[in-house]
């Protein structure tokens, strides 16, 4: 049995072009379930291929399983943003969750089967035909039938079969026009399904698209790309709500990347930020730091007896070790080679009084451009502290000292008082060291000691990245007040193209 | 000597042909006569993109989509198809409610099928003029909140809304029967001459000028009983 595998599984690998797909396996699953899939890995269920070659070639039963599984990977839904796109639509028309899902999967199922079909005469066929079906297997096998032009042994639903053999499944540009008409058209059998209890009993036989058929980079990438195209911070959280399991299981690795670990619930609305921030990789301007005592190569001195050996230069010395040939590194901690570019560590302010926009309702710019700053800092292994403020003196203030921890930095990132506008300088004071870590300021500048601020900024030595959300007479004094400070760079954020415009720590060109 | 290329070879393949990209391609043609009909009423009646609800004007609007519609051979999906363009606005620059509910009821009206269902529930415009003289043997289900103008004209046909309707609702309704299972809006079975209203919730207002015919609300009659606004 394993061998007519292996020789299966190498005729649908050419027949589909060879896909990065490992080999499948055998599994002991249960009968009625052919498939299952995860993390690229193809499962067979033996039992299912028993109980199936009764009634079909044992060679069928496995290539049409194999071809339904490939034309997933190759076609539809091809990676996990589409997944979730058409889940979303889905449930926008069902507005309920499971049934969602059961749409989605026979949509998928029928674009993927529909894709194989049409390329090659798949044996998806004939397995369908022999298949145990459920009332809706037989609503979907009844469209099938249509589109394909092939009996499947399906009698009636006539009216169903007539809309759903309609929709263009191959036209990849209308897959959520065609998933809401899908899903409306399937509802009444749905909610019949749901009142009968869909359980382990209507589980499709071709096995069903979990999250987990996804590896956890693919669910990273999917959900940077769903971040991006999200309008507003609930559609992103509605969608990820619905898979917070499978999504926290698959990221549980990823504590740097994703911000949520073992033990701790997925907060959609930082997930939603942390993954958007990613789409925007904003640049640094590096910074000459201070030397470290290292000692390095200076110029080259003949070698001694007693000198050594590590600091001798074969690539002048002829490839002989002898005194007075032989070339060796004198070491200095000179101050032009004790100095080296570095990124510092940041003080993100970020105003969350009431004139901001609240991060969890919808999109803001604020939040946005902080994480992003906050994500470049961090990827370039500086560490960063967060001022977030509102009314500082009436306790609206949360501060975050020095980490790298992405999930603590975001949380206070998007953390929303909501009240009125006045900071503590003492406070930002406090987050001041040594090394004179960089500033970044994000706010619409309607502060009320505002004055403070600035006098604050044209005394410190820090670099200051200040980005301004709209444009008010606060922010025209502002900028006036900063034009002689070389050390600071102001950007405007009205929409979300101008986030990559700033560069953060970059001290205006005539400083160099 | 060996040919390089003769691993090369050149291999003929037959692209598979499956009844789908036929059903797609057919439904695609009647859909485009479908909205170019629409659009040559829209650019006809409603030049200045006002479009005024008069007896006279409805009823020649009407006959135009008629003769327009009477040359198509389109089915039920059809209909609910070009009601999730319109509602879209992806291949309709514009959409004058007056004119498209019009539009959609002679579509259904020409119809060869009794029984029409139309789903309507997940679009976020509204339809009126739905159900325009409905003829006799002819059933409408709508399913979801519907505008104004309901029924109006129903000329024999039952109509069903499965959700609420507008104002209007049966104005000028010849016979028949409508049955809404919400709530009705304001001069409901204004002019009104025969037939039966049947609301299942309550009726905001009834019309003032009613000729003949029965209203219902909530299972009671509340007309010919009781004149005049609630």
């Amino acid at each position: 049995m394993d061998d007519i595998l292996k020789d299966i599984w190498t005729k649908v690998r050419k027949r589909h072009f060879f896909p990065e797909l490992p080999p499948p396996k055998y599994d002991q699953g249960e009968s009625r379930v052919g498939l299952d899939i995860k993390g690229k890995q193809i499962t067979i269920s033996r039992e299912f291929v028993e109980k199936m070659a009764l009634k079909l070639d044992q060679e069928d039963v496995l290539e049409g399983l194999l071809d339904h599984a490939v034309s997933h990977y190759l076609y539809c839904p091809w990676d996990l943003a589409t997944h979730l796109k058409l889940y979303a639509e889905a449930k926008n028309v069902l507005k309920d969750k499971q049934m969602a899902q059961i749409a989605t999967d026979y949509f998928i199922d029928i674009v993927a089967d529909t894709h194989c079909v049409s390329q090659f005469d798949s044996a998806l066929i004939n397995l369908y035909r022999q298949l145990d079906k459920g009332r809706l297997d037989e609503v979907a096998h009844a469209a099938l039938q249509r589109i394909w032009g092939v009996d499947l042994g399906v009698q009636g639903h006539t009216d169903i079969s007539r809309k759903l053999s309609r929709l263009p499944y191959l036209d990849r540009k209308h897959w959520t026009e065609s998933i809401r008409r899908f899903a409306g058209s399937i509802q009444s059998f749905l909610e019949n399904e749901n009142k009968q209890s869909m359980g382990a009993n209507s589980s499709n036989p071709m096995g069903c698209h979990t999250l987990g058929q996804y590896s956890s980079q693919e669910i990273e990438e999917g959900l940077t790309q769903l971040a991006n195209e999200a309008a507003t911070p609930n559609d992103f959280k509605e969608i990820v709500r619905d898979f917070e399991t499978e999504i926290s299981e698959a990221t549980r690795l990823g504590e740097e990347a994703m911000g949520v670990g073992p033990g701790h619930s997925l907060d959609a609305d930082i997930l939603y930020y942390m993954k958007l921030a990613e789409n925007y990789l904003l640049p640094i301007r590096k910074k000459h730091m201070e030397a470290s005592g290292s000692l390095y190569p200076h110029h080259h001195i003949p070698w001694e007896i007693g000198h050594p050996y590590q600091d001798v230069d074969p690539w002048t010395s002829f490839g002989k070790l002898m005194p007075a040939i032989t070339q060796s590194w004198k070491r200095h901690e000179g101050e032009v080679f004790g100095r080296e570019e570095g990124v510092p560590d940041c003080v993100l302010i970020i105003d969350s009084s009431g004139s901001m926009t609240n991060p969890r309702q919808e999109l803001s710019y604020a939040v946005l451009g902080a994480a992003c700053a906050c994500d470049a800092y961090l990827r370039n292994d500086a560490r960063v502290a967060i001022y977030n403020f509102s009314d500082a003196d009436a306790g609206g203030r949360k501060i975050l000292p020095y980490s790298d921890n992405r999930r603590d930095i975001y949380r206070t990132i998007c953390h929303y008082f909501g009240g009125g506008t006045r900071l503590g300088v003492e406070n930002i004071e406090t987050l001041q060291n040594d090394n004179i870590p960089d500033i970044f300021l994000i706010t619409d500048m309607q502060i009320i000691n505002l004055q403070l601020l600035i006098q604050y900024f044209n005394d410190c030595e820090n670099r200051v990245t200040a980005v301004h959300i709209g444009d008010n007479k606060h922010v025209s004094e502002f900028r006036r007040s900063m034009d002689l400070n070389p050390n600071v760079g102001i950007y405007a954020v009205e929409e979300k193209s101008d986030i990559p415009r700033i560069v953060l720590g970059k001290i205006r060109d005539f400083f160099y | 000597m060996r040919n390089p290329f003769q691993d090369f070879q050149t291999v003929s393949f037959r692209k598979k042909k499956i009844p789908l990209s036929r059903i797609v391609r057919a439904k695609q043609e009647v859909m485009e006569h479908i909205l170019e009909g629409y659009l040559h009423l829209v650019e006809a009646e409603a030049k200045d993109f006002v479009w005024l609800v008069e007896q006279s004007r409805v009823l020649k609007t009407y006959n135009e989509a008629v003769n327009h519609v009477q040359r198509l051979n389109y089915d039920q999906d059809d209909i609910e198809e070009f009601c999730g363009e319109l509602d879209s606005s992806n291949k309709v620059p514009y959409m004058i409610e007056g004119p498209a509910g019009i539009y959609v009821s002679a579509l259904v009206n020409q119809l060869g099928e009794d029984r029409v269902v139309l789903r309507l529930k997940d679009y976020h415009k509204n339809f009126h003029l739905l159900g325009y003289r409905l003829p006799v043997g002819k059933t409408l289900i709508l399913q979801g909140d519907i505008g104004d103008f309901t029924g109006a004209g129903l000329a024999g046909g039952c109509l069903v809304v499965e959700g609420t309707a507008g104002n209007w609702c049966g104005a000028g309704m010849m016979h028949g029967e409508i049955l809404v299972a919400g709530t009705a809006g304001w001069k409901t079975g204004e002019w009104m001459k025969a037939g039966e209203i049947r609301v299942e919730g309550w009726i905001r207002g009834i019309g003032q000028n009613i000729l003949g015919g029965k209203i219902y609300e909530q299972g009671k009659l509340i007309t010919p009983q009781h004149r005049g606004s609630q």
